[in-house]
């Protein structure tokens, strides 16, 4: 077999293992009882659309903005609540749970590359999440927009849905890195969360930039200011081809550093 | 013989603790018993072996090839480890063609191996039961199971035994030394003795992270000088018996029974003293019912070594 | 005489039952959540407002030495029972007591589930209530160390300072409203942990459930309060409650017009709620089908 075949079927083959461990795994994942738990809990936002939806009937307002709504209380919901949640908890399991499981032999005792166990559990965690927050993104959407749905209003869902997969990705490959790392990943990852995330956002100038939610934040459209914008409170936007460029290097390079860890790292189980 | 396994002077440090030091062995195909107290360095050594774990000095090669980052070679390694540990939330089916799904079978292949595996350890009744639900013994017959799945050329077992009633035991002894008849090598670790007994004579016994000996049980038995050979011998007139063998010079001890009909004879060349006990009862003027080597067993070379 | 097997011999006294059978269950759990260092980190880190606020007394009896930071404001610092409640229900204390349940709290009960323990505890003459009580006084000891410790030492430290006890006889309910508000938050906290700790066999699944509802509690309240203007909703927050309540015992207006006791029976309510799960939950067999 010559040079260029066999690296053809080395990458094959490294996917082929990637896509096995992953679907092994995401069905595994969608079968938990953990994961319906968690599913309930994404679906918050939809309750909350719901009962603002209900309050302006029952306080028989004049006008609704729907969008308004959406962009932000929804987003804040989503964007500093539920994936990150979601993402701490699914990403830090992909190595932690095998550790703290003592399971992770019979996945390093099969013939697969180290790497494609961490590749193919964060891609079956990432669409895990992408799959409850689309679609709890969607019912609150409806929720708030019946009614008053138009082309641009779907289009905003779009733009939303793609930043928050964006935030399901960036945010899973940092948490898969803690995890494949740190022993004790979630109190990190809380750290980082609800503290790093929380706050460094609003600092001025580019302290901001280095915090994952700036990026995210920067996609998102002019919101009205109003009571409510948090979002956008003291942002000092990226543009958005750097931002892209920014997260995907950010989810490359932490997935890559996880590979890399998991490959090289002796994980004792503790007694 | 092609080695299967070979170490050199493999040692592994955990911090300042010593798990396993200086070992240098081969294994061959057949049936290997790893035998040594509880934190001898037993599973260190087979999570070595497996790479599992990485040597903190010297190499560990299976089937010719460095085991570390070599992760081709697990498909003719089969692992069945210590810890009773499963994935929460499947049932012992979906674990299997799980497991199998990952060797890269295709799905019907891979649900043709996990019928077969669940066949040969006798949870085919049970396969769609919650492996939370198992008891102790079918969670170990389990991982049996996943170990043996993909027929490996070599399979590795922690105290696959441990948790098993008496009759599934014997029935998976009988399967193992099933694997050695098709040629395959078994490396079973335990830390009782009929168990290894059952199963196998080579032996590789380790303690405090040191091999202590290696091979035939009887082999390493004669090999030990300070302790000589005790034999058992129960007649009809054990005292004149005796006297055949006062004036021999391997014959260092003897002892005489309580009960007027035995007689307890220390040497140390057993050879030697067999032959001049067959030319003796051949002259049938004795009546033995019994003769029994105490020590000729793998509890008294082990207390042997150990003590050594 | 008998012959006695070498290392046993028949005990021929009287068995008597223990006074505390929990106490060595507690006494276990704090040394093991004290050997954790991210615990250990947080913990201490709890001290910080107790510091803050044990300097702030002796600054308010040494006000003249501070006068030149002060630049001719009259009152800065006044220590009389809104200092107290100010500590008691400040966001820095309520979020670290909730931190600490998420870090040490989390595996009381879930690692028991996840080494198959309480199997272990059940067979020895050790009641439900007794394995229970042990492990809230694991939480009780150091919610208390971080409430009521440094409560009472204020009130001593304020005495000592001001050289008189004139605070005590202005404030004579004070040591009560401090024992009063810390047993509340104590219960409350250590059945919140427990309840969830029970919830699962992961420890991370569970922290992550004790900080998720801690935040989204507040983050509901105060998304719906900011839309309606209505404080009823505000009972929804954990956070806004612990806070009513500790205004109401303190005798100093609450942070949102809402009558405290109606906090208060949102407390009890939850405390309710978190005591029937965790007795549900916490069982010596477990029966898998």
């Amino acid at each position: 077999m010559n040079e260029p075949s066999r690296k053809l079927s080395v990458w094959t083959g490294f996917a082929a293992s990637t896509g096995r461990v992953f679907s092994l795994f995401f069905a595994r994942g969608r079968k938990a009882r953990r994961t319906k738990v968690l599913f309930a809990f994404s679906f918050l936002p939809v309750v909350v659309s719901l009962m603002l939806r209900f309050h302006h009937v029952l306080s028989e307002s004049r006008s609704f903005d729907g969008a308004y709504y959406f962009s932000n209380i929804i987003m804040v919901f989503y964007l500093n609540l539920i994936v990150l949640i979601l993402a701490l908890f699914y990403g830090t399991s992909v190595c932690s749970e095998e550790v703290e499981g003592r399971t992770l032999s019979y996945l390093l005792t099969r013939p697969l590359p180290r790497p494609t166990i961490v590749l193919g559990k964060s891609l079956a965690a990432v669409l895990l999440i992408a799959e409850m927050v689309g679609v709890s993104l969607l019912f609150s959407f409806l929720a708030l927009n019946f009614g008053h749905l138009s082309p641009v209003a779907c289009s905003r869902l779009l733009k939303y849905g793609g930043v928050l997969f964006l935030g399901v990705l960036s945010y899973s490959a940092f948490f898969v890195f803690l995890g494949s790392a740190l022993k004790r990943s979630i109190f990190f990852g809380l750290l980082f969360s609800f503290g790093w995330e929380n706050i460094v956002q609003y600092f001025p100038g580019s302290t901001q930039r280095l915090t994952i939610i700036h990026y995210l934040k920067s996609f998102l459209p002019e919101a009205s200011s109003g009571r409510f914008s948090f979002l956008t409170f003291r942002l000092e936007a990226t543009r958005p081809l750097p931002a892209l460029l920014i997260l995907t290097l950010v989810t490359a390079g932490f997935l890559a550093l996880a590979c890399l860890v998991f490959s090289k790292k002796e994980y004792l189980y503790e007694d | 013989m092609t080695t299967v396994i070979e170490t050199v002077k493999l040692s592994k440090w955990y911090g300042s603790v010593l798990g396993l030091s200086d070992v240098s062995l081969k294994i061959e195909p057949g049936i290997v018993g790893l035998l040594g107290p509880n934190g001898a360095g037993k599973s260190t050594f087979l999570k070595l072996v497996t790479g599992l774990l990485k040597p903190s000095l010297g190499s560990v090669s299976v089937f010719g090839e460095k085991i570390i980052g070599n992760y081709r070679l697990f498909a003719r390694i089969g692992f069945c480890p210590e810890q009773d540990s499963f994935y929460d939330e499947m049932t012992g089916w979906e674990f299997l063609t799980g497991l199998m799904r990952l060797h890269g079978y295709s799905a019907a292949e891979s649900r043709r191996r996990a019928t077969h595996a669940l066949e040969t350890v006798e949870l085919t009744k049970d396969r769609d039961r919650m492996i939370r639900a198992y008891s102790r013994g079918m969670r170990q017959r389990l991982k049996f199971a996943q170990a043996i799945a993909h027929d490996p050329d070599l399979m590795i077992m922690d105290e696959p035994l441990s948790g098993l009633d008496p009759l599934t035991k014997r029935k998976l002894i009988r399967l193992i030394k099933n694997f050695k008849a098709e040629g395959k090598t078994v490396v079973v670790s335990s830390h009782i003795l009929p168990e290894i007994e059952a199963l196998t004579q080579t032996i590789i016994l380790i303690h405090q992270g040191k091999v202590f000996a290696q091979g035939d049980i009887h082999v390493i038995r004669d090999l030990i000088e300070s302790h000589p050979h005790l034999i058992s011998i129960k007649c009809d007139d054990p005292r004149r018996l005796a006297s055949h063998f006062l004036r021999a010079p391997d014959v260092l001890k003897i002892h005489f029974g309580s009960d007027g009909r035995s007689l307890l004879l220390e040497t140390n060349n057993r050879d030697q003293f067999f032959g001049r006990l067959t030319a003796v009862l051949a002259e049938g003027r004795f009546a033995v019912e019994e003769i029994t080597s105490p020590d000729d067993n793998l509890q008294a070379v082990f207390d042997y070594l150990i003590e050594k | 005489m008998t012959i006695r097997e070498k290392g046993y011999s028949h005990w021929d006294g009287c068995l008597s039952a223990r006074p505390r059978p929990w106490w060595p269950i507690t006494r276990m759990g704090i040394g093991l959540m004290l050997k954790k260092k991210p615990f250990r980190f947080f913990y201490y880190g709890g001290f910080i407002p107790a510091l803050a606020f044990l300097i702030g007394i002796y600054i308010s009896e040494r006000i003249e030495d501070f006068r030149y930071l002060t630049r001719g404001s009259q009152k800065i610092l006044e220590v009389n029972p809104a200092y107290f409640k100010a500590y008691f229900t400040s966001d820095f204390l309520l979020f670290m007591l909730v931190v600490l349940l998420a870090v040490g709290g989390a595996g009381l009960i879930s690692e028991d589930l996840a080494s198959n323990s309480l199997q272990l505890y059940f067979s020895r003459p050790l009641k439900k209530r007794d394995y229970l009580f042990g492990k809230a006084a694991v939480l009780a000891f150091f919610i208390l160390t971080l409430t009521l410790i440094p409560g009472l030492f204020f009130v001593v430290f304020k005495l000592l300072f001001s050289g008189s006890f004139n605070f005590l006889s202005a404030f004579p309910w004070l040591p009560l409203s401090i024992i009063g508000y810390s047993g509340l938050a104590t219960v409350f906290f250590s059945l919140y942990g427990l309840c969830f700790s029970s919830l699962s066999k992961n420890r991370r699944y569970v922290s992550l459930l004790i900080f998720a509802l801690y935040l989204l509690s507040d983050l509901l309240a105060s998304i719906f309060y900011d839309n309606s203007k209505n404080p009823v909703l505000t009972l929804l927050s954990l956070k806004i409650n612990l806070q009513q309540v500790g205004a109401g015992i303190f005798k100093q207006k609450p942070p949102f017009p809402v009558p405290w006791l109606w906090s208060l029976f949102v407390l009890i309510v939850l405390a309710s709620a978190f005591l029937f799960f965790l007795r549900r939950k916490v069982r010596g067999v477990e029966v898998v089908k």
